[in-house]
C-alpha cells in the first residue's frame, strides 16, 4: 500500500480542473493506496471546497486556511512542513504554472528528487512512482523514478483522463491554520490575478479549432473564432501562431502550452511540430488541414485534408453559417 | 545607480532539438546532432543586457555554463552576444546530474566565484528537457527569492525588483529584495553581434572550473548526486488511421463535426 499525498490547487471558484484529474486518477487506478489531499485556501472557499470533495473518495484532506496571496515561498513552507511531519510515498502536484513554480522550490528545500510534467503515471509492485514524460521537445517518451522520498512528480494537466468524483466513502477533513514564518518569505506580493476562466477552460473542450502559420495572417486566423463561434467549439493555436502574435499564448497546444483530449481535434495550417502533437496525444479524433501531404501532423491524423487551410475554412464557414443561422430563427 | 551590478546568466548548450534524427531501434542518433544554446537563455542574456544599458554599462555580466569543453562554443557565443565574463563548470564528476544536482552545482559556483550578485537570470526552461526545474531549485539552495516567468521589470533600484510575473493562468507583480533569479520566457531575439564582439568573445579567456574549484560535495553532484534516473525511454506518438482525402473534403468535415456533437451531447446525458 502507498500513501499518496495529492496537492490540490484553487482558483475563485474552488478546486482546479487539473488538480480533480489527479485525485480521480489516483483514487480509481491506485485502489491499495491511500490517497490524501492538501489545499491551501482563503477562509472564504473553506465551505464551496468541502463540496467538490465530499465524494471525491479521498483519505483525509488537509485544509490550509490562509488568506495571503501565493508567492513560492510560501506554499514552499506550509507543503514542505507538513510532508517533513507527515511523510508520504508519493507526492503530486498539477504541472499548471503555479505548479511549476513551487515544486522545485519544495524538492530542493527537502533535497528531493522531482520529475515534471508527467503525462502517465504508475506504480511498480514496490510501490515505486512510474513517472513518465516527454522530453527532447516531445520526440522520447522517459519514464523515471526516483531514490528519493516523497517520489515527487508534476502532472500535466490534461494529460490524465478525469473520471467524475463520485465515491460514496467517507471522507475526513482536517482544517489547519498554518503559523508562517514571515522572515522566510522573501518577496512581497503586490498584486495576484487569476486569468479569466474561459481562455485557461479551453482545453477541456469536446471540439477543438486549431489555427498556425499556414493560416498566412491574423486576420484569417480570425476565421478559427469564428468556425467555433458557430458549432460550438473552443479555439486554440500553434506554438508558431503564438509567436507571431495572432493569439494568445493562453490557448497554445504543445509542450509548454497545454495537453488536450477533446473528441474532435481539427488543426488548420499546422504543419505539426513534435510539442504540438504530444499535446493533442490523447484527442480521440484528429484531422488536419494543410497542403503539404508530407508535413509530420499527417502521420499524427486520423484524417487528413490535403488543401489551402482558409480555403476549407472559409467554405466550411460558408456551408455552416446559413445553417445556424436557420436553425435560430427556428 | 551608482553600484556596479553583477548578474549571471546560465546557458544551457542543448541538442537541436528540430533537427533530431532517429535510429532503427527508435533512440535518439546522438552522433552529429547540433548543438545549440537554449533558445531561452538567449532571451535571459537579452534581458541582461537591456539592464546593463538602463543602468548606463554599471553592471557586468557573467554567463556561466556547465557541461562538457564543447560547451566552450555557446559561451563565445553568449560573450559575443554581451556578457563579460564567462565561466564553464566542467568536470567528469558533474556528468549525469538530474535538475537537483545541477541546482547544487550552480549555487556552489554562485557561491564561491560571484557571492555578491544582484541578479540572477535563466532561461524558462531548456528545450532539451522543458523540466524548468533547475532555476527555482537553484534559488531555494542559495536562499533567495524567484521570479518566474518574469515578463517585464516594472523597477529596478540598486536593492530591489518589482517585476511582473505573467503565466498561462495567472498574473503577478512581485517586489523583492535583490539578490533575486528570474527567468524568461522565449522572445524573439534582436540581438545581432558585429565583427568587433565576435573578436573580444575569440579574445576573452573563458575560466574552467571543476568539482574543487567550486567547493562542490562529491556526493551532491553529478550522478550520484541525483536522486531521479532514466527506467525506460521510448519514441513518442500512437499511430492514426492516417486517411488522405483531397476532394468533397468540406461534408467529410461536417459529418465529423456533428458526429463529435452527437458524442458531446450523450456525455452530458
Amino acid at each position: 500500500m502507498a500513501n499518496i499525498l495529492v496537492f490540490l490547487e484553487t482558483d475563485e471558484n474552488g478546486i482546479i480542473k487539473a488538480s480533480e484529474e489527479i485525485v480521480s486518477y489516483c483514487v480509481s487506478n491506485f485502489k491499495n493506496s491511500q490517497v490524501n489531499a492538501a489545499v491551501i485556501l482563503s477562509t472564504g472557499l473553506t465551505q464551496t471546497v468541502k463540496g467538490q470533495l465530499c465524494n471525491s473518495g479521498l483519505d483525509n484532506i488537509y485544509l490550509f486556511i490562509n488568506d495571503d496571496a501565493y508567492s513560492t515561498e510560501l506554499y514552499a513552507q506550509i507543503l514542505s512542513g507538513f510532508l517533513q511531519e507527515n511523510m508520504h510515498d508519493v507526492f503530486l502536484i498539477s504541472a499548471t504554472p503555479l505548479g511549476r513554480d513551487v515544486a522545485p522550490r519544495i524538492a530542493s528545500k527537502m533535497n528531493i528528487g522531482l520529475t515534471a510534467d508527467c503525462t502517465e503515471i504508475g506504480l511498480d509492485e514496490q510501490n515505486k512512482l512510474l513517472a513518465t514524460r516527454p522530453t527532447y521537445g516531445g520526440k522520447l517518451m522517459a519514464t523515471i523514478l526516483s531514490k528519493t522520498v516523497p517520489q515527487f512528480a508534476t502532472i500535466r494537466p490534461g494529460a490524465l483522463k478525469q473520471t467524475p468524483l463520485q465515491n460514496e466513502k467517507t471522507v475526513n477533513f482536517v482544517e489547519i491554520h498554518p503559523e508562517i514564518d514571515h522572515s522566510k518569505i522573501l518577496c512581497e506580493v503586490i498584486s495576484f490575478q487569476r486569468k479569466n476562466k474561459e481562455s485557461s477552460d479551453w482545453t477541456s473542450a469536446d471540439i477543438i479549432i486549431s489555427g498556425g502559420r499556414g493560416l498566412g495572417s491574423k486576420e484569417n486566423f480570425e476565421l478559427i473564432y469564428k468556425l467555433c463561434d458557430l458549432i460550438g467549439a473552443k479555439p486554440a493555436a500553434s506554438r508558431c501562431a503564438v509567436e507571431l502574435g495572432w493569439a494568445d499564448s493562453a490557448i497554445q497546444v504543445g509542450q509548454t502550452g497545454s495537453s488536450v483530449s477533446p473528441k474532435l481535434y481539427i488543426a488548420f495550417g499546422i504543419s505539426g511540430a513534435m510539442q504540438h502533437l504530444v499535446g493533442i496525444e490523447n484527442a480521440d479524433r484528429v484531422i488536419s488541414v494543410n497542403t503539404d501531404k508530407n508535413a509530420p501532423i499527417t502521420a499524427s491524423s486520423d484524417i487528413s485534408v490535403i488543401a489551402d487551410a482558409v480555403t476549407v475554412l472559409k467554405s466550411l464557414i460558408n456551408e455552416i453559417e446559413p445553417e445556424t443561422e436557420n436553425a435560430r430563427k427556428n | 545607480m551608482d553600484k556596479n551590478f553583477k548578474i549571471i546568466v546560465f546557458i544551457k548548450q542543448v541538442p537541436d532539438t528540430d533537427d533530431i534524427k532517429w535510429t532503427e531501434n527508435n533512440t535518439i542518433q546522438r552522433e552529429g546532432l547540433d548543438s545549440i544554446i537554449n533558445p531561452y537563455d538567449l532571451s535571459a542574456l537579452q534581458t541582461a543586457v537591456e539592464i546593463k544599458k538602463y543602468r548606463k554599462k554599471n553592471a557586468k555580466i557573467i554567463a556561466a555554463a556547465m557541461g562538457p569543453i564543447q560547451a566552450n562554443d555557446v559561451l563565445k557565443e553568449a560573450l559575443a552576444l554581451g556578457a563579460d565574463e564567462a565561466y564553464l563548470l566542467s568536470d567528469k564528476k558533474f556528468s549525469g546530474a538530474d535538475t537537483l544536482a545541477t541546482a547544487y552545482t550552480l549555487s556552489q559556483f554562485v557561491k564561491t566565484k560571484v557571492p555578491d550578485f544582484d541578479l540572477i537570470i535563466c532561461g524558462q526552461q531548456a528545450v532539451d528537457g522543458d523540466t524548468a526545474q533547475t532555476p527555482s531549485s537553484m534559488a531555494e539552495k542559495l536562499g533567495i527569492a524567484q521570479i518566474t516567468c518574469c515578463k517585464s521589470i516594472e523597477e529596478l533600484t540598486d536593492d530591489s525588483i518589482t517585476a511582473l510575473k505573467d503565466t498561462k493562468d495567472f498574473t503577478s507583480t512581485i517586489r523583492a529584495k535583490l539578490p533575486v533569479l528570474l527567468t524568461i520566457d522565449r522572445q524573439g531575439t534582436y540581438i545581432n553581434p558585429c565583427i568587433n564582439d565576435y573578436i573580444r568573445a575569440q579574445d576573452t579567456e573563458i575560466s574552467i572550473l571543476g568539482a574543487d574549484d567550486i567547493n562542490a560535495d562529491a556526493a551532491k553532484i553529478g550522478f550520484s548526486g541525483s536522486p531521479t534516473y532514466v527506467k525506460r525511454a521510448y519514441r513518442a506518438l500512437k499511430d492514426r488511421k492516417n486517411k488522405i482525402i483531397t476532394e468533397d473534403y468540406i461534408s467529410v468535415l461536417k459529418s465529423e463535426i456533428s458526429l463529435a456533437k452527437e458524442k458531446e451531447n450523450c456525455g452530458n446525458g
